[in-house]
């Protein structure tokens, strides 16, 4: 059962350069990247790029600096414009739209929350969370209750008349979610949202993210550098290089079968026992034998472990909100715990 | 016999020169002092200079004329030009009187304002004025102390007129000088074109200023040295407004993008707002140059201080010059602390972390 697709990225390029659409024949027709740069001094951002992002999930958008990530999701809202593709929001091409409803669009379908945090200096922090409210013409008074409603629900109740630069990275950049929240949009586009921000603040970033869209259920495009993150947050996880999508997909799927060597390499280093669930690995339908006990199907299989107390004798059934589904052992937990590699 | 008919006869131009110069009319241009000397020198007899090549006339105008009279003397160049002007004056004055007309209007009406007005009214309205601008009382007592200080030396009204005429040339600047700027900002054509007409404003020498204005308008019109001083000061404000907001952080213009603000909602709630640091800078420097000019204006019947320095220069008059020079500086410091503590105070509120 998949949520319906909210907006749907089709076969879109992007060249840098000074004649772009002179180029583009070449590229379509399949010229790469450093001959792109070699012999027409363009460079190509991004190639081919298809994804549909599905209304609310956290789609994450995962590569390295240069891999087109930030280029990609400012394609969403159109600060940047493509070379050639289309970007459909609810079915309709938003290329094809003129000045007046892409100004509609980022007023109120899509908000963006920034690396940088880029909030107004001069305001206060709560004209800068009700910057998207105002900017369709309400007065402050009208835009009051709204704000500080975002305000306290990122825990910011209290700050409303402080000026951005009083407050500490990790609240500015409650701000600028309280900012984006406050526009009431479905989509939330976050560009490095928490990239800034010290580790244990980052934590603290997250789950207030996730917490938050438990209960809005907004359609969010996450974009990251950290893998870590991204598996955390993902609900489906794309990842970039050179600007193209190398593989997409749940992300316990990418982590158990790796597209390609890059992505082995780039999922190598990770803590696979905190990050694979037990339901990514167990064995579907009720299995035999004597059991250990019962875990649940989201469970990491670090817990398992730790429940387990290292024996790997044993085996569990696995419970998913209260219905019996599958069983796991073990020797399964231990092998799930190697990096795959892809055959050469 | 000159030097450089040789040239002429070696290009095969003598035609030319000679038919030119009987064209040109025989009305050969009036001589010269350094002709006259020359000839007078070459009477004596003495120097048989004519031929070392160590004595070689730099190839200018006025010896190219020398020997080919179709080459026009370097005076009929200034001649031409002051022609030129004196001909397109009446086309300009048509122009540019009306336009200029509020300005002598402006200038004269505060002038009499601020001369007019008895001083216990009119030190107390400038000491409010201080405190609405800076909030700080500090500054209000330096600016009693100062304007107490040329009011004991009875430089009282001359330092109105000053400060009057100062007042609404900077006003002035600033009415066109930050639309300008943002327009320069918001255009990269219009800002090569606009940025050497600047430089070449700020370094024109301020006397050059008043030579063709006092041709165009009567010396008893103030418009004459309003302009000059609006052109000389205009500058600063300009370069930093254009320069103010085109600083304005990326990440925050690409913000007010993402949430869909206009054009203008950008400009007036983000691009100036946080250009206003930049600007204020812009508007002290203004008026600090608008000072230096008003003394100099008073060469063109501009009233005040400077009329006071002019008279310590022209009659020698020590005392006079000096007390009214540090009159000057008075309201130099004056008016910058001013505009400096008001720009704190605007730095302050929107200080960045």
């Amino acid at each position: 059962m998949k949520n319906p697709v909210k907006v749907s990225i089709r076969h879109l390029y992007k060249i840098f350069g000074d004649r772009p659409s002179a180029v583009l024949p070449g590229v379509l027709a399949g010229m790469g990247k450093t001959e792109l740069l070699a012999q027409h001094n363009h460079v190509l951002g991004l190639r081919d790029i298809n994804v549909d992002i599905r209304e609310g999930e956290i789609t994450v958008i995962m590569g390295l600096s240069g891999s087109g990530k930030s280029t990609l999701i400012r394609h969403l809202n159109r600060l940047i414009e493509p070379t050639s593709g289309e970007v459909l929001v609810d079915g309709e091409n938003i290329l094809r739209w003129n000045a007046d409803q892409l100004r509609g669009l980022r007023r109120k379908t899509m908000s963006m929350v920034f690396q940088k945090f880029a909030l107004l200096p001069h305001r206060t922090v709560l004209d800068n969370a009700g910057m998207a409210l105002e900017t369709q013409g309400q007065s402050r008074r009208d835009y009051e209750a709204e704000a500080q409603k975002w305000l306290a629900r990122v825990g910011l109740g209290a700050y409303g008349a402080r000026y951005p630069h009083q407050l500490s990275g990790g609240m500015q950049q409650r701000v600028g979610i309280a900012r984006a929240l406050t526009s009431n949009s479905g989509i939330m586009l976050m560009d490095e949202a928490f990239s800034a921000l010290d580790p244990l603040i980052r934590t603290d970033m997250q789950d207030l993210l996730l917490e938050l869209q438990s209960e809005l259920h907004k359609t969010i495009v996450f974009i990251t550098h950290d893998l870590d993150e991204a598996l955390k947050l993902a609900d489906h996880l794309v990842i970039l290089k050179d600007g193209e999508v190398v593989q997409q997909g749940e992300p316990q799927h990418i982590l158990l079968n790796p597209a390609d060597a890059y992505i082995e390499e780039f999922v190598g280093d990770i803590n696979r026992a905190r990050v694979l669930r037990v339901r990514s690995v167990m064995s579907e339908g009720a299995g035999s034998g004597r059991y250990a006990g019962e875990v649940d199907a989201n469970d990491n299989l670090e817990h398992l472990i730790a429940v387990s107390g290292g024996d790997v004798s044993l085996s569990y059934r696995v419970r998913h909100q209260g219905q019996l589904v599958g069983s796991i052992d073990m020797p399964t937990v231990v092998k799930a715990l190697v990096p795959r590699r892809v055959a050469a | 016999m000159a030097t450089y008919d040789g040239l002429f006869d070696g290009l095969g131009l003598r035609g030319w020169c000679d038919g030119g110069g009987a064209a040109a009319g025989g009305a050969e241009a009036p001589m010269s002092m350094a002709d006259l000397l020359a000839k007078a020198k070459a009477g004596e007899g003495g120097a048989a200079d004519a031929g070392t090549w160590w004595d070689l006339p730099i190839p200018s105008l006025n010896s190219l004329h020398e020997a080919c009279a179709a080459i026009p003397q370097t005076r009929d160049l200034t001649l031409g030009l002051e022609r030129g002007f004196l001909s397109a004056r009446d086309a300009l004055r048509v122009v540019l009187d009306p336009l200029t007309q509020p300005l002598s209007w402006m200038l004269r009406e505060m002038i009499d304002l601020m001369v007019a007005t008895p001083w216990f009214i009119m030190l107390p309205l400038l000491l409010a004025l201080t405190w609405f601008v800076s909030r700080s009382w500090r500054v209000v007592g330096l600016v009693a102390l100062s304007l107490g200080t040329l009011a004991l030396v009875d430089h009282y009204t001359e330092a109105m007129q000053t400060l009057a005429i100062i007042f609404v040339c900077a006003f002035i600047c600033v009415l066109f000088g930050v639309p300008v700027g943002i327009a320069m900002s918001r255009s990269d054509t219009l800002q090569r074109i606009v940025t050497p007409i600047l430089d070449m404003l700020q370094t024109l020498p301020a006397f050059v200023y008043l030579i063709p204005l006092i041709f165009l308008f009567s010396v008893t019109e103030p418009k004459l040295y309003g302009i000059a001083i609006i052109l000389y000061a205009i500058v600063p404000v300009v370069r930093l407004t254009d320069l103010g907001i085109r600083l304005v952080d990326r990440d925050v213009i690409e913000a007010a993008d993402a949430f869909g603000l206009t054009a203008r909602q950008k400009l007036f709630r983000v691009q100036i707002p946080l250009a206003l640091p930049n600007i204020m800078a812009g508007v002290n420097q203004t008026i600090m140059m608008s000072l230096a000019m008003v003394v100099i204006a008073s060469l063109v019947s501009a009233p005040g201080l400077g009329v006071l320095v002019l008279r310590g220069i022209r009659n020698l008059e020590l005392g006079v010059g000096l007390v009214a020079g540090f009159g000057i500086v008075l309201l130099a410091i004056v008016l910058d602390r001013v505009t400096k503590s008001a720009l704190a105070r605007i730095d302050a509120s929107k200080a960045r972390h």
